[in-house]
């Protein structure tokens, strides 16, 4: 038997940090996911697999846009007509009823759990092999329940789980997306669980099986690296199962780093930076510029503007694109050496999660968006970078005036 | 850094002014109001620091007086540290050249040294830090609830870290940006503007993501349509079924109809179509046989004069075979004729002497037969012969030895057979030759005798006897004799045939009137009177055949007629004309039963139907108009539905393609962007200053808290423990006696000026191992009654163990409780 499980197609979900692009480039990265999300079709068919699991967040909005259902609809047809079982649930972004579906009624398609209930079906392959997935969709954008606790025991057929879930972890507030244990899901002992949610492609447990397929497409710089799905063969005898990564995105996310050590010329930069960003398929790179301290004022404004990102992207093979460039604090604080000390212990204090947040409350109160922000700690990450670069840069034109 | 002397050149309303300082740490300056007391805090503080020309707004004290009038202005203040070092600084400025701040010149004991020996000692502070830190006076007492912990924590902060002024500047600078960027009221700042577009947008986006919903309620409204329509449909189709059915039946009165008047029409006539018939090709037969009669007698009148036979010509021609014979006889005879010419021609070609001998007759012959035998012969010629002979044997023998050669491989018997006789002839003739040729030798020696016989015989015959074989030419004069014989038999044949046919050929010249002479002639004419003959004999066959034709046909006319008129009286009819008539009636009533027939194939169904209809036609009729109307009702509503449903149909595409949300969400993810960009550049700012805050603290560490202690301790001891904690945080709180906090401005005026003492001096108390510069108060004690002021007094005293303490008041009390003789400005003087 074969099968493909992938999560969080986010269809007709925005791009951040990318308005500043020609609107061909712009249009493609908009029609990604769906792209992704064909590849994933054509990959089922032409491998004739038996199931498709769709591990939620398949519309990044519980009112996707009609546009967006009509697609998804038209790529379950092609699977349904090729006599293809979908099994879907619905995960936090698309907490929505079963009803909402435009997806054709059909005994190949089945939307799991509708309503939060846990649900188990049977079904059973061409060839006789027959198996039970258990799984549950999300009515409400939140669920603080352990969904994983009402899962029944495994049968003696080969069973999937499906859940859109994130691991149990740090305070209660940050619990609310059917909060699991691992050895609860271990415990269990499903045959393969099919997790969503997590973009991060990661398999949690080699047995049993436990994966989150990551997302199909990146969004943003922190979603890097191919996305796509997971194809799977189970050998009916063993009941093994073997999976394999499929990348369907057509446009994949890096970070790369350049680091300066003496000032250079603008041509120098330009090819340095255009040697790093070398690309085998339509990549989005952000760039991190290491020892930034050695550009002066405008040579920062430059590289931060996105005309240049634009002119650099020009030079790069296919049709990748420079989309951010940070820069980080290579060298130590120029500060008087007696000091360093106390800089130090000031950095580690101020930056520390609990001082972030306090001193980041009253704009994280702001809003969701912001609060959201302040607890996503590459963000943190982020002010941290800037802030070692800005000081720094402060701190030449301190230490300039008096030395 | 102790003020020893204090020399003012020109400074306000003082010239020439000169005050010294006791050795004792508390100097105080009595003067009454006016006489420049304010004026000496601040020259101290500007000779330190640099004049504050009055071209711009300035603090309190130094805005009193334009300080530029007189020139040179300034002074010298004279300083003694801790080290027994004196110092003066004295700073002058004339009006209009160099710095606006004064020309300072530093000396140490006595030497010019620069400004930084003595600024060094002082950790480089400016005015503002000494003001602020060292100088109180009534304005600034007042504002001690204006006192931040923020100010509090600079001025120590200076003592921390190095370059912690420029950090502190940076901290600032880092502080006003972000603070530039987000404030946590207010609409102004970018984060908050963005927060506000953010929250809209959102708004806008959930707006728009009704299109969802919009989309199911038309999908649904347009699956009701559909089923509405489809209803209407049936109905129509009904409708449309029964009006068919009615225009149906409608249509077919008119048939229905005419198949009534055909039924009307309906006759039976008896006429049997066979009989009709028969009758029909009998007459045409008639018609046909009468033309083929009429032709029969036209061609006969033409054999009208029949000639008969010609029996002598057919005796003539009867003669052809006979004719053909003697022509062929006749042809022989010429061809016998040629052939006894060519002989004779032949033999004499043969044999000249021949011709000479021709004419002769018999006895002729026999006289030259003996002539020639009388004269001698010749061996020569036997002895030829035989040689010739013996030359054949050799051949012929050759000859036969070579086929027998052949035949031997063939035929093995043949074969031997053949080579013997071959190899005997060839013996034969070789020995035959040798014969003559002996023989040829004795008849050469006899030529000579014979030679004269000869010669006269020639003369005779004209033939030469040598060579002469005299029995060879008589018998080829008896061949040539009788060929002239035969010539002559054969010209009487010719004769006779000539004889035999001349008659026929007379004959036949008058039967074909022309000239016949030859056998061609005569043959010729034979065939033609042949032809002529035949033809005839055809025309003869012929016209017996017409006449028995004729006969025929006048048999089968009359036949026909019998046939006809039974016909024609079994129709009972009198002619053929009138049994076409009855036929076209038949053909008539025939074409109403097939009308009928077909009418009632296609009406047979409905036939009930149209007599029912046929009865009620005009109810029928208004019932059809009925439907009518009610159908075009119903295709109306459907024509409405589908419009409708087109209409829901377009909106839903619409919805399909439509890219509002999307747009809208980009939007807001665009907006996101930037509020995030912006905020990570807000939080770097604002963190930056809380990092470099922070690090300012550690370095000073030690500072703060001991300030607030000898904070505390001050408090305590001048409000006599009324007041025994105090907290400096954003606000400044004290704890009374009964534990109660109260913020600095709900204090009383004289309990906060203390409060403001207590800071300031425990603040230079912290310091002074670093900075120690003298204090200057300034009429600071109006508000203070008795107990406060010997409560000040104590802590002054305290303090000035360590600092100097510069006391400008104009209270007596105050001077009396210090009991410390006072230097006074003495209006009037020569300096004033």
């Amino acid at each position: 038997m074969k099968f493909i499980h992938f999560a969080d197609a986010h269809l007709d979900s925005p791009f951040l940090g990318l308005s500043f692009l020609p609107s061909e480039s712009f249009k493609q990265i908009q029609n990604a996911p769906m792209q992704s999300l064909t590849k994933i079709v054509d990959l089922a068919l032409k491998e004739k697999v038996d199931l498709v699991l769709i591990a939620g967040d398949t519309f990044d909005s519980f009112k996707p846009t009609p546009s967006a259902q009509i697609f998804f609809a038209h790529e379950i047809e092609r699977l349904v007509n090729a006599q293809i079982q979908v099994i879907m649930i619905f995960g936090n972004h698309d907490h929505m009823a079963k009803e909402d579906l435009l997806v054709a009624e059909s005994p190949y398609f089945k939307l799991l759990g509708n309503g939060e209930k846990v649900e188990t079906v049977s079904y059973k392959t061409k060839n006789g092999f027959e198996y039970d997935v258990t799984g549950f969709s999300y009515l409400a954008n939140h669920i603080n329940e352990d969904m994983a606790a009402q899962f029944p025991a495994k049968s003696n057929r080969y069973t999937f789980g499906i859940m859109h879930a994130q691991e149990r972890a740090g305070t209660s507030a940050q619990n609310v997306y059917a909060p699991f244990s691992l050895s609860e899901l271990q415990n269990l002992n499903y045959n393969y669980f099919a997790l969503g949610h997590i973009h991060l492609r990661q398999v949690l447990s080699e047995t049993p099986l436990i994966v989150y397929p990551g997302n199909i497409q990146g969004r943003h710089i922190n979603e890097t690296g191919p996305k796509g799905c997971y194809l799977g063969t189970i050998d009916e005898q063993t009941k093994q199962t073997k999976i394999h990564f499929v990348q369907t995105s057509s446009i994949t996310w890096s970070k790369k780093e350049i680091e300066l050590t003496k000032p250079m010329t603008k041509t120098e930069l330009d090819n340095m930076v255009i040697n790093c960003l070398s690309a085998i398929s339509t990549t989005y790179f952000c760039l991190q510029i290491k020892g930034a301290d050695f550009l002066n004022e405008k040579e920062k404004e430059l590289v931060q503007d996105s005309d240049f990102w634009q002119m650099i992207s020009r030079k790069l093979t296919h049709d990748s694109q420079l989309v951010d460039v940070r820069f980080i604090n290579g060298n130590n604080l120029e500060i008087a050496f007696n000091d360093q000390k106390y800089f130090k212990q000031a950095e580690k204090e101020v930056f520390s999660s609990d001082q972030f947040a306090q001193i980041s409350k009253s704009w994280a109160l702001k809003s969701d968006y912001t609060d959201t922000l302040a607890q996503d700690p590459e963000f943190a990450q982020e002010v941290k970078q800037l802030a070692e670069v800005k000081l720094n840069s402060k701190l030449k034109g301190v230490n300039g005036e008096i030395n | 850094m102790k003020l020893i002397r204090i020399q003012i050149v020109n400074f306000g309303q003082f010239s020439n002014f000169t005050f010294d300082l006791s050795n004792s740490n508390i100097d105080v300056f009595y003067g009454a109001n006016e006489a420049g007391k304010s004026t000496v805090v601040a020259f101290i503080k500007q000779i330190l620091f640099g004049f504050h020309l009055a071209n711009h707004s300035s603090d309190f004290f130094e805005d009193y007086k334009p300080l530029a009038q007189v020139s040179p202005m300034g002074g010298s203040l004279f300083f003694e540290n801790e080290n027994g070092q004196h110092y003066q600084l004295e700073r002058l400025y004339a009006h209009g050249k160099g710095s606006k701040t004064g020309t300072l010149t530093v000396k140490c004991d006595n030497q010019v040294v620069p400004e930084s020996v003595f600024f060094d000692q002082i950790k480089n502070i400016d005015g503002n830090f000494y003001t602020d830190s060292f100088i109180f006076n009534q304005d600034m007492l007042a504002k001690v609830d204006q006192i931040k912990q923020k100010d509090l924590l600079e001025r120590i902060y200076y003592l921390g870290a190095s370059n912690s002024d420029s950090l502190i500047t940076l901290r600032d600078d880092f502080a006003k940006s972000a603070d530039a960027l987000f404030k946590k009221t207010g609409r102004k700042p970018l984060i908050n503007q963005l927060l506000l577009e953010v929250k809209a947008e959102e708004s806008k986006v959930s707006n728009s993501e009704n299109e969802f919903s919009v989309y199911q309620e038309l999908n649904d409204n347009f699956k009701k349509q559909k089923v509405l329509q489809h209803q209407e449909e049936q109905k129509e189709l009904e409708l449309q079924k029964e009006y068919d059915k009615l225009e149906k039946i409608q249509k077919l009165v008119p048939s229905y109809e005419k198949l009534q008047d055909l039924q009307n029409q309906v006759k039976t006539i008896n006429f049997d179509s066979e009989q009709f018939q028969s009758a029909q090709t009998l007459t045409m037969q008639a018609e046909s046989l009468h033309k083929k009669q009429q032709k029969i007698i036209a061609k006969l009148n033409e054999y009208s004069d029949d000639p008969e036979e010609n029996t002598a010509v057919s005796k003539l021609i009867q003669k052809k075979p006979e004719i053909l014979q003697w022509q062929s006889e006749y042809r022989n005879c010429l061809q016998k004729d040629e052939q006894i010419k060519d002989e004779q021609n032949q033999l004499i070609a043969l044999d000249p002497n021949l011709n000479k001998i021709v004419g002769m007759e018999q006895e002729e012959i026999i006289k030259l037969q003996e002539d020639y035998q009388k004269l001698p012969q010749k061996e020569l010629k036997i002895g030829q012969s035989k040689n010739g002979n013996s030359k054949q044997y050799l051949l012929f023998g050759g000859v036969i030895f070579v086929v027998g050669l052949i035949l031997l491989f063939i035929a093995r018997a043949f074969g031997f057979l053949a080579v013997g006789m071959g190899l005997a002839l060839v013996v034969f003739g070789s020995y035959q030759q040798k014969q003559t040729q002996k023989a040829v030798k004795i008849a050469t020696e006899q030529n000579e005798k014979i030679r004269q016989q000869r010669q006269t015989f020639e003369k005779r015959y004209g033939i030469k006897p040598i060579k002469l074989d005299i029995n060879n030419l008589i018998n080829e004069w008896r061949q040539y004799q009788v060929l002239i014989q035969n010539l002559k038999r054969n010209d009487q044949r010719k004769t006779e045939l000539i004889g035999l046919v001349k008659p026929i050929a007379v004959q036949l010249g008058h039967e074909l009137k022309q000239t016949v002479n030859t056998f061609a002639d005569i043959l010729n004419g034979l065939d033609q009177l042949t032809k002529k003959i035949n033809l005839e004999r055809l025309r003869r066959e012929k016209q017996t055949s017409l006449e028995n034709s004729l006969a025929e046909n006048k048999d089968e006319l009359a036949e026909n007629e019998t046939k006809l008129k039974m016909i024609l009286a079994k129709a009972q009819v009198n002619s053929l004309a009138e049994y076409e008539q009855i036929q076209k009636q038949k053909l008539k009533q025939d074409e109403i039963q097939n009308q009928i027939d077909a009418l009632k194939t296609n009406l047979q169904n409905d036939l009930i139907e149209l007599k029912s209809y046929a009865k009620n036609k005009t109810e029928n009729q208004t019932e059809l108009a009925n439907l009518r109307s009610k159908i075009s009702a119903v295709h109306e509503n459907i024509n409405h539905l589908q419009g409708k449903a087109a209409e829901i149909k377009v909106k839903m595409e619409n919805l399909a393609n439509s890219t509002a949300v999307f747009v809208e969400k980009q939007k807001l993810a665009n907006l996101k962007a930037r509020l995030k960009n912006l905020s990570v550049e807000y939080l770097a700012d604002l963190f930056t200053a809380k990092w470099i805050s922070r690090a300012l603290d550690l370095a000073s560490n030690e500072r703060f808290p001991k300030m607030l202690v000898t904070t505390k301790e001050y408090l305590r001891l001048l409000t006599d423990n009324r007041y025994n904690n105090i907290e400096i945080d954003k606000k400044i709180t004290v704890t009374r006696f009964d534990g109660k906090k109260i913020e600095v401005q709900y204090l009383s005026r004289g309990t906060s000026e203390q409060l403001y003492f207590a800071l300031k001096l425990a603040f230079i108390q912290q310091i002074r191992d670093e900075i120690n510069l003298p204090i200057l108060i300034d009429d600071s004690f109006v508000n203070f009654d008795d107990q406060r002021v010997d409560e000040i007094e104590k802590l002054l005293q305290a303090i000035a163990r360590d600092n100097q303490v510069l006391i400008f008041t104009a209270q007596t009390s105050l001077v009396d409780k210090l009991r410390i003789q006072p230097l006074t400005f003495k209006r009037g003087t020569k300096n004033v």
